[in-house]
């Protein structure tokens, strides 16, 4: 049963991104097998599973970064809006333009804060100046980094601390208007308050975004996410509403995973 | 089981035994043999400074960086042969620069792992091994003899850039591969190409490692001496003016200077010009490697704001 139909007289959900038959491989190893999975429009989607399961991996096959990676594969389709991202006349920069990605550890570009939220506009064409003033103060904004950076947007954006820097990074992924969000454990380099900070963050962005996010934390795909999908050793298990999944999950390995078996 | 756990503990844990003080005994007598080995580089450079200093300085003086060189009376300067130096130095980068950032890019950024990419590598590391002087003898042939160009600072400078390729493309090679992964993922990630991630991305952040690298190989190719006797002569050019912007006229450096006065000795002063000469010299490459690290450290922190 398809979570999208169990939950479309809920609460109206759109399909905005549809995985079928998806392999991942690595070399000839086969990191994910035969994934089916509907991404539902301004949901937050958490994928989660011990370490080594392929929730990355699953993660990395949807705005094909695994394209930069030597050896990787992906095989079956993934569609945003309906069109396959992995289509022959797709180009995956617009991909990426279309479904952006926030990495587990912070990386901000050696630059200036400022330049770091405008570098993805920049390379899509925009050099107007005041535009991008604006589209800085809107990103900065949304990524709730205003007021802590708003009188020192020239100075590097290396001197900001861990969680300060994540979400400069969010807000730098924001500034090219992305559809989709793709968060790898975002928040499992920061301490606890910047991971708070984070998963406010993500509540927010919910309402224009669709949000993916990696976590192997269960509390907080618990506190976060309104979809949740368990992986294990490259199968994808079980997808469900969140409280589903964490109160009443249909399969066997998700409740020992659950309830702490498989540690 | 449980005692002889307890006894190991009590041995193990026992603070000064011979066995222990012998030990600490060899470990300081190593350190100091260490720090002997590397105090000895700076004492040897102290030593090689402080005695072209002594043999040299004597004939440092305006007239002597600024004249022209004499074919037989004493008094000749070396003034032209800096000025070709510096001259055959810039036409050098000009070819070698672009050829190897460019090579340098595609290996590390472009290549992946194939037999293109080993073919390059391989060649430049063949090219690497080439003696110089052997390198001089190919710009004879092909430059001067092949071109009829003769002697000319263009062929010096080609007969250097083949030279210094390898060791240019190896530092850009290693200057991107330590800038960190996680900025081509980030920058291809916000949907950016991989010419842009390489221009706005890349080179930024390694131009301090790729700074000191040129600077560095700019200090070699200022010294080098048997690559150029054969092609950019041993004489400086007698058009109108020794200090000569034609890069078809011949132009012999302050190295092969130093070599020629010495080996031909026409004039009566010749021990005494190659003294000088040998300490400008030194102190010109000295000057590179400190402005190598200098503007390296000065563009990083300018570029990436992080020391």
């Amino acid at each position: 049963m398809s979570i999208l139909e169990s939950q479309s007289a809920a609460s109206s959900l759109t399909e905005k991104m549809n995985v079928e038959n998806m392999d991942v491989f690595y070399g000839s190893f086969r990191a994910i097998k035969s994934a089916n999975l509907k991404i539902p429009d301004r949901r937050v989607m958490a994928l989660i599973g011990p370490s080594g399961c392929g929730k990355s991996t699953f993660l990395r096959a949807l705005n094909r970064m695994h394209d930069l990676t030597a050896g990787a594969r992906v095989t079956g389709t993934v569609t945003l809006d309906g069109t396959d991202i992995y289509g022959a006349d797709v180009d995956p920069v617009t991909v990426r333009h279309r479904i952006g990605m926030v990495f587990q550890r912070p990386n901000p570009f050696p630059k200036s804060i400022y330049e770091n939220v405008v570098y993805g506009p920049r390379i899509h064409g925009e050099n107007n100046r005041a535009t991008l003033d604006e589209i800085c103060e809107r990103s900065l904004k949304q990524a709730a980094l205003w007021d802590e950076v708003k009188d020192r947007l020239q100075r590097s954006a290396l001197d900001l601390s861990g969680g300060q820097q994540q979400r400069l990074c969010i807000a730098r992924v924001l500034a090219v208007n992305p559809e989709v969000i793709l968060m790898d454990e975002p928040a499992s380099a920061l301490d606890p308050i910047a991971t708070s900070k984070i998963e406010d963050l993500i509540g927010e962005l919910k309402k224009d975004y669709t949000v993916v996010i990696v976590t192997h934390s269960m509390q907080q795909a618990a506190r976060i996410s309104d979809f949740t999908t368990f992986f294990l050793l490259g199968d994808l298990v079980e997808v469900g509403t969140t409280s589903d999944i964490f109160t009443r999950p249909k399969d066997k390995r998700t409740e020992d995973y659950i309830t702490g078996r498989y540690g | 089981m449980a005692e002889a756990i307890v006894s190991t503990v009590a041995s193990r844990g026992r603070l000064s035994s011979d066995r222990a003080r012998s030990r600490r005994a060899l470990d300081r007598f190593m350190t100091g043999v260490l720090w002997t080995a590397a105090s000895s580089i700076v004492l040897l450079l102290l030593v090689f400074i402080g005695y072209e200093f002594v043999q040299g300085w004597s004939e440092i003086s305006w007239h002597f960086l600024t004249g022209y060189p004499s074919a037989s009376d004493a008094g000749g300067g070396i003034g032209p042969e800096i000025f070709n130096s510096f001259y055959i130095l810039f036409l050098t980068l000009i070819f070698t620069v672009p050829i190897s950032i460019g090579a340098g890019v595609y290996l590390q950024e472009y290549a992946g792992s194939g037999r293109f990419r080993d073919l390059v590598q391989f060649s430049a590391e063949s090219l690497a091994t080439v003696p110089s002087i052997v390198m001089g003898l190919f710009g004879l042939l092909i430059f001067v003899q092949t071109f009829h160009w003769h002697f000319t600072a263009i062929g010096g400078a080609l007969t250097l850039t083949l030279l210094n390729l390898p060791a240019l493309m190896r530092v850009t090679q290693e200057a991107l591969g330590s800038v960190s992964d996680t900025f081509r993922e980030a920058s291809m990630g916000l949907g950016a190409t991989k010419w842009q991630t390489v221009v706005k991305v890349i080179l930024p952040s390694a131009i301090g490692p790729l700074t000191t690298g040129i600077v560095l190989v700019s200090g070699r190719i200022f010294g080098e001496t048997a690559a150029l006797v054969f092609t950019a002569g041993a004489s400086v050019s007698y058009g109108k003016s020794a200090y000569d912007f034609n890069p078809f006229h011949t132009a012999e450096t302050l190295a092969v200077h130093l070599w020629s006065t010495h080996r031909e000795a026409l004039v009566p002063d010749a021990d005494q010009i190659a003294n000088g000469s040998a300490l400008v010299l030194l102190v010109m490459v000295l000057i590179f490697n400190i402005v190598a690290r200098v503007v390296g450290r000065q563009l990083t922190i300018r570029l990436t704001g992080k020391s």
